[in-house]
């Protein structure tokens, strides 16, 4: 007779993952990587600094932005132990605040993820031809498009065929990577001692890191609305506990210490990125801030290692950025509040190849349609895509403390943890959406300086897709129903009593 | 090394051309060697990233069909024949398989189930042959 015996999994607990798959250090490099510091830097410095009344306190937005993100993980820790492994703001707002508003942060998840690879794909393309050399192609929007449009499409292939970058080559890639943003920014702070830095260096203040010396609220909430999305990611390590060594204290740990080693690196960077050449030039290469000082400061041929320490961020937050995405959308496929064919895998691949092509699809035609409009507003949409990560990771927040509000007062940890904390990460959350819709709403404040309908492109983007997704959804509702007819869930007391790896593990 | 094994033939099975030859040679060689076949697939499911147990759950029900597929063409062939699928990179559930049921030999095809992922990261049979204390019979399709 013939016997199938598939490892079932027992959803009480353990999974029948390997356990200690994923040790201390692993932790922490996926969650440092994941976060992609270079690009992230690359991608953001600039326009951080750009932002009207932040200039030289960058470092600060920084550090500030780091505490709403910090609240927000907490509550990604606890919905990841109640609903272990299973998914992210999608499927854990479903259980907690329903359907409609889970299907919204999935729509969230995925927009922002189209959105983000369009600028990823402009920084890679920009970064290919600065690494050969190549300054005509790289001053030729044509041609950094063209070559933009090649990366989304090697990069998709890549997840589509499920290659996946070991953990071993991720430590690789986020050790050369993590050295040589160490060593520009020691090397610029020699530069700057000894008088050799850019015309405009200014000396190194400890002020910088200040937020109360940043004298606008406004402008504060403006550039912590762009510097979000350089922690965007940082959660992945949170929410691989379960395959970790010693389940219940080690994930945390590598949490923490990739926070700090993030915290250090971003703002080691933007030190030393400020006073090598003073604010201004990093306003006026707002795209490509770190190849055009890794230039002055390294000089040829060493500023190509910078621009690799990029290169290779962008493609390994690729893996960490499109893989749950598709995911998600499966997952929003698996339950129907998505077209069926997105739940499918690929009989070969064993990957979601449906999704995983469409989100490359999208992405390209968002990239080059953009391109073509106008090149500034794909700057602008680094704006948007913070308002549709603060708008998810406010649900998230709120979600965890909707969903344990019967378990949030059983002692001080959880009233801490999964109540005061959550609950003020959303807040905060909401209150830079929502303080940032009213500052985008004025034209004046955007990187094109364009009026769509006299507002600002960033908002039209960002609330403009949030409003389609709300336009999509009920139509979506009309003819699938029954996703939409789930009740709504309540945490089990136990999930609390026992470790994230079933273990007891009493809070 | 006269004793003879009697244990199972393993055969690696992702449905493809190259393991239905694998599958093939396995149920020739199954009446002399007298030995039963266990069919295997693998749902091994990439975890970086998180939003996991979904995609895993597709993952696991596509290689049951596939395992299904095989063992139909199997049973009509009339061998003895079980299945298991492994949630690891196949070559590993293979290994392991083949010593925890003191199997014969490991029967793959020479492609494994991903032509371009084998060429860029080593593939399945390279890997069996590499590691593997059970003999190994790679068969071309």
């Amino acid at each position: 007779m013939a016997t199938i015996t598939p490892a079932a999994p027992d959803l009480g607990g353990d999974k029948g993952l390997k356990k200690d798959a994923i040790g201390f250090l692993s932790s922490f490099v996926i969650g440092v990587a994941s976060t992609a510091p270079g690009y992230s830097l690359a991608a953001s410095l600039g326009f951080v600094v750009a932002v009207a009344g932040v200039g030289l306190q960058a470092p600060a937005v920084f550090i500030v932005s780091f505490i709403p993100m910090l609240l927000i993980a907490s509550s990604y820790y606890y919905m990841n132990r109640a609903d272990p492994d299973c998914g992210t703001t999608f499927s854990w707002v479903t259980r907690a605040m329903g359907p409609s508003a889970g299907w919204l942060g999935g729509w969230a998840i995925i927009v922002a993820d189209i959105i983000v690879m369009a600028n990823l794909a402009q920084i890679a393309g920009l970064y290919s031809f600065l690494l050969v050399g190549w300054q005509s192609a790289a001053d030729s929007t044509v041609a950094v498009t063209a070559v933009g449009v090649v990366w989304i499409a090697i990069m998709t292939w890549i997840c589509v065929i499920g290659i996946e970058l070991s953990a071993r080559m991720q430590m690789g890639l986020l050790a050369a990577e993590i050295t040589t943003l160490s060593i520009f920014a020691v090397v610029a702070f020699v530069q700057v001692a000894s008088g050799n830095a850019g015309p405009d260096a200014v000396d190194p203040s400890l002020s910088w890191i200040n937020p109360f010396a940043i004298s606008d609220f406004g402008a504060l909430v403006n550039g912590v609305l762009i510097a979000v999305f350089i922690y965007w990611g940082w959660d992945s390590t949170v929410t691989v506990n379960e395959e970790s060594e010693n389940s219940s204290e080690g994930p945390g740990k590598a949490a923490l210490w990739a926070t700090v080693a993030l915290v250090l690196i971003y703002v080691l960077v933007s030190y030393a990125a400020q006073a090598w050449d003073g604010p201004k030039t990093l306003v006026d290469n707002s795209e490509d801030v770190l190849s055009v000082l890794g230039k002055d400061v390294f000089g040829s041929p060493l500023d190509k290692i910078l621009i690799i320490a990029v290169l290779t961020s962008a493609a390994a937050s690729t893996q960490t950025t499109i893989l749950p995405t598709a995911r998600t959308s499966l997952s929003m496929a698996r339950v129907g509040a998505a077209p069926e064919g997105l739940g499918h895998v690929h009989s070969r691949y064993m990957t979601p190849h449906n999704s995983t092509i469409l989100m490359g699809v999208f992405s390209t035609l968002w990239y080059v349609g953009l391109t073509i409009v106008s090149e500034n507003i794909l700057f602008d949409s680094i704006a948007a895509l913070g308002l549709m990560i603060a708008f998810y990771y406010g649900l998230t927040g709120f979600a965890c403390v909707i969903y344990y509000r019967r378990q949030i007062f059983r002692n001080v940890k959880t009233l801490l943890l999964i109540g005061v904390g959550p609950f003020l990460g959303g807040v905060m959350l909401l209150g830079i959406f929502l303080k940032s819709c009213w500052d985008y709403a004025d034209p004046a404040n955007s990187e094109s300086g364009d009026s769509w309908f006299g507002l600002g492109p960033p908002l039209v983007i960002g609330v403009g897709f949030l409003l389609f997704g709300v336009v999509l959804m009920l139509f979506w509702r009309r003819s699938h129903p029954a996703f939409f007819d789930r009740k709504l869930e309540v945490a089990d007391p136990r999930i609390l009593d026992r470790g994230p790896a079933g273990e007891a593990a009493p809070l | 090394m006269s004793v003879a094994r009697h244990g199972p033939l393993i055969v690696g099975y992702d449905g493809g051309d190259c393991a239905k030859a694998a599958l093939a040679e396995a149920i020739r060689l199954a009446e002399p060697l007298r030995a039963e076949i266990v069919l295997v697939s693998g749902a091994h499911v990439q975890r970086t990233g998180s939003e996991v147990a979904d995609f895993a759950a597709v993952v696991r029900e596509r290689a049951q069909g596939v395992l299904e597929e095989g063992l139909e063409a199997a049973r009509a062939a009339g061998v003895h024949v079980r299945g298991e699928i492994v949630e690891q990179r196949v070559a590993d559930g293979l290994t392991e398989l083949g010593e925890r049921e003191s199997a014969q030999m490991i029967v793959v095809g020479s492609h494994g189930e991903r032509p371009l992922r084998g060429a860029l990261l080593g593939s399945t049979p390279h890997r069996l042959l590499q590691q593997s204390e059970t003999p190994v019979l790679v068969v071309r399709a």
